[in-house]
């Protein structure tokens, strides 16, 4: 191994800006690849931050995953309190020592006990490094809180600044990628001003109090030679360790499923292309207070218990044992599932607890319990005011997360007004399938209406449904749209009636029309029948007249005929005229 | 050293890089102080911190050069060249003698 000194002769030419990953999420994304390799980075930020622990993870997974050994050089605890911190976090450093994958050398100084008698310097630090270095054949070091050193040497502060710059230079020489953690000062990064010489990368770790909850901020202030996010990236301490939370840069490579899973409503189902959600998207059902959200997301995971999958169901408002007796008066015994052990209830109160907290306790129930649906009943309570301004971030993780595990995601929210909270826009952008619960009030009640505001991949129905809760579950019935809008529950019965009794009256008045007709066609019948008999009768009569002129006319010749006979015998010389003077028609016709 | 262990005997560790000019520079200076305050003797044992770099971390040093005093009790560290002798006197319990 070289000795520090070398450093001044300069280290290799770098082509390009290479980076090593610090497996930490969210991180390398931000950073496009992590921490510049070779290169030493400065974290800081007040005590409490994270910065033990962002270094320890960049050692601990440049040891486990990326195959590089790392030298942790600590001032700032004992070696029994730093195991037995990290290994909760669920960092084996000691068995990483073992291995020879990491060394830890704790630096303990005790300002009281030196003694400074002329001038000096840090050699004897450097030859710690560089022989820990050689020993595991490191690639990476962190040293946790350099500062200290001023305060030890309080009388040298220009002396620590050129070693430590001499230590930064040799750990640059050699290669090592480093993270130096470092307390922020006042007006500074760092108290000492050590932003000035490890200008490669600065990282700045945060932690406000707003609202009487604590938020965890990260920023890269500056990354020399590479683009990276310049925001303030919320970020959290779960199970996995630090976990920053970059939403605008949420890689989008999950897996997805063609897979569909029925809601557990028919009517719904119908509604969504007549399949119902996609596997492992997310849904968020919206509404106001007393919608039915609650009975909605329990048909979820009673259908998803059907198919044989496990339900993790998160309630911050209900027990299990009050969701269980409610789901019960609708039809819904969730009761069988929890004995089967495929439902589990994890019900808390909503408490100032950070969102932070709430969501590592979800985190490892997730883990624990691997299911295939989760359901968060509301996932307002986690984004309410009282939980941080960054709780609508720190959801999107979740959600995403979620998603990417192939879990499907049930979220109830519940919204004040209609159209949803600024929190629940945000969620609502996420999620693959939007379902709103409305409320429609007029004739002295309140009907539930429902209506799938947005589902994607898949031709979903426009229309609202009356959404139902009987003792036999939920039924969706299609509402009534007449020219007073949408009706539902009795307005929807009523006007359904009165639309019967129009027809009903239509049908009478066509009745009455085609008995009056049926009258008039009797009336004239018998007018008809009437003048008939007349003519008939007239007929008659004409008819006897003639007859009987008829018979008088032929009296009348045959009466003559004898006349004429008795004539001839008196007097053959006749003259007609004197016979008959009235009739001349009858001698012509003769 | 064959010398008597005496309970007020020093025992000193003097860490150092090399040959560096501090370094060269403590040790004469050390030697020379202890030779002219230490009429029953002492030990001094000199580490190059780059030779013995385990022991640099067992002993928890960071300054070169440093100067334990094991014996007698108290232990006491010292960082420096011991430019400043009177502070070294008193850091091992010599000033007495040499008031005498």
């Amino acid at each position: 191994m070289t000795s520090p000194d070398a450093a001044d002769r300069g280290g290799p030419a770098r082509v390009m800006l290479p980076k090593s990953l610090t497996g930490i999420d969210g991180f390398d994304e931000i950073t496009e690849g992590g921490l510049p390799t070779g290169r030493p980075t400065l974290v800081c930020g007040l005590a409490g931050a994270g910065k033990s622990l962002f270094a320890l993870q960049f050692l601990v997974n440049g040891a486990t995953r990326y195959g590089e050994p790392g030298v942790f050089l600590t001032f700032e605890e004992p070696r029994d309190d730093l195991l037995a911190n990290t290994s909760s976090l669920g960092l084996d450093l000691a068995g990483l020592e073992r291995d020879g994958k990491l060394l830890i050398d704790v630096v303990t100084l005790q300002s009281e006990t030196i003694v400074e008698a002329g001038d000096f310097d840090l050699e004897a630090l450097m030859a710690r490094v560089a022989w820990a270095v050689e020993k595991i054949g490191a690639k990476r070091v962190a040293i946790d809180n350099v500062e200290s050193l001023f305060v030890t040497f309080a009388n040298r502060p220009a002396m620590i600044r050129s070693e430590l710059q001499r230590l930064f230079r040799w750990l640059k020489a050699n290669g090592l990628t480093t993270v130096i953690t470092g307390e922020r000062g006042v007006d500074t990064l760092t108290r000492h001003g050590m932003e000035e010489y490890l200008a490669d990368c600065v990282v700045l770790l945060d932690q406000r109090v707003i609202q009487e909850v604590t938020t965890r901020r990260l920023r890269v202030l500056k990354y020399r030679g590479s683009i990276h996010g310049t925001n303030e990236y919320p970020f959290l301490i779960g199970l996995d360790g630090l976990q920053v939370l970059p939403i605008t840069s949420l890689t989008m490579d999950q897996q997805v499923s063609d897979e569909r899973l029925s809601t557990g409503i028919p009517g719904l189902d119908e509604m969504l292309g007549g399949l119902g959600v996609f596997q492992a998207s997310s849904v968020l059902i919206s509404g106001t207070s007393g919608t039915g959200k609650t009975t909605l997301a329990a048909n979820f995971a009673n259908a998803a218990c059907e198919r044989g999958g496990t339900v993790l169901f998160f309630s911050f408002e209900e027990s299990p044992a009050e969701i269980l007796r409610n789901m019960a008066s609708v039809g819904l015994d969730l009761a069988r599932w929890v004995a089967a052990g495929l439902l589990h209830f994890h019900c808390e109160r909503p408490t100032t607890l950070g969102v932070e907290a709430r969501l590592v306790t979800m985190q490892r129930l997730i883990h624990q319990i691997a299911p295939t649906m989760v359901i968060i009943e509301p996932v307002s309570s986690l984004s309410s005011d009282t939980t941080g301004p960054d709780a609508p971030a720190m959801i999107v993780r979740q959600i995403h997360y979620l998603k990417s595990a192939g879990i499907t995601t049930v979220l109830t929210s519940l919204t004040g007004s209609d159209m949803g909270e600024p929190s629940t826009q945000h969620i609502s952008s996420l999620v693959d399938t939007w379902v709103l619960v409305r409320t429609f009030e007029g004739s002295g009640e309140r009907n539930r209406g429902l209506y799938v505001l947005k589902s994607r991949g898949m031709a979903h129905s426009n229309q609202i449904r009356e959404f139902i809760l009987s003792d036999n579950g939920v039924r969706l019935v299609p509402v009534y749209i007449g020219p007073a809008g949408v009706l539902t529950g009795s307005a929807r019965a009523a006007e359904e009636t009165i639309e019967r009794d129009i027809i009903a009256g239509l049908d009478e008045k066509a009745a009455q029309l085609a008995a009056a007709l049926e009258g008039r066609r009797e009336a004239v019948e018998a007018h008809v029948a009437a003048i008939r008999t007349d003519f008939e009768t007239e007929e008659s009569l004409t008819r006897r007249l003639v007859e009987t002129t008829e018979e008088r006319r032929v009296a009348l010749q045959s009466e003559r005929t004898a006349e004429g006979h008795k004539r001839t015998v008196a007097s053959t010389v006749n003259s007609p005229s004197r016979e008959r003077p009235g009739d001349p028609r009858e001698e012509a016709s003769r | 050293m064959t010398h008597e262990v005496a309970p007020d005997r020093l025992r000193l560790m003097l860490f150092i890089s090399g040959a560096s000019p501090a370094s060269t520079r403590a040790v004469r200076r050390l030697r020379d102080l202890c030779d002219r305050n230490c009429p029953d003797g002492y030990d001094l044992e000199i580490v190059d911190v780059y030779q013995q770099p385990a022991l640099v971390v067992s002993r928890g040093v960071v300054a070169v050069p440093t100067l334990i005093k094991d014996l007698p009790p108290p232990v006491r560290v010292l960082a420096g060249d011991f430019a400043d002798e009177s502070a070294v006197l008193t850091a091992l319990g010599l000033s007495g003698r040499t008031a005498d």
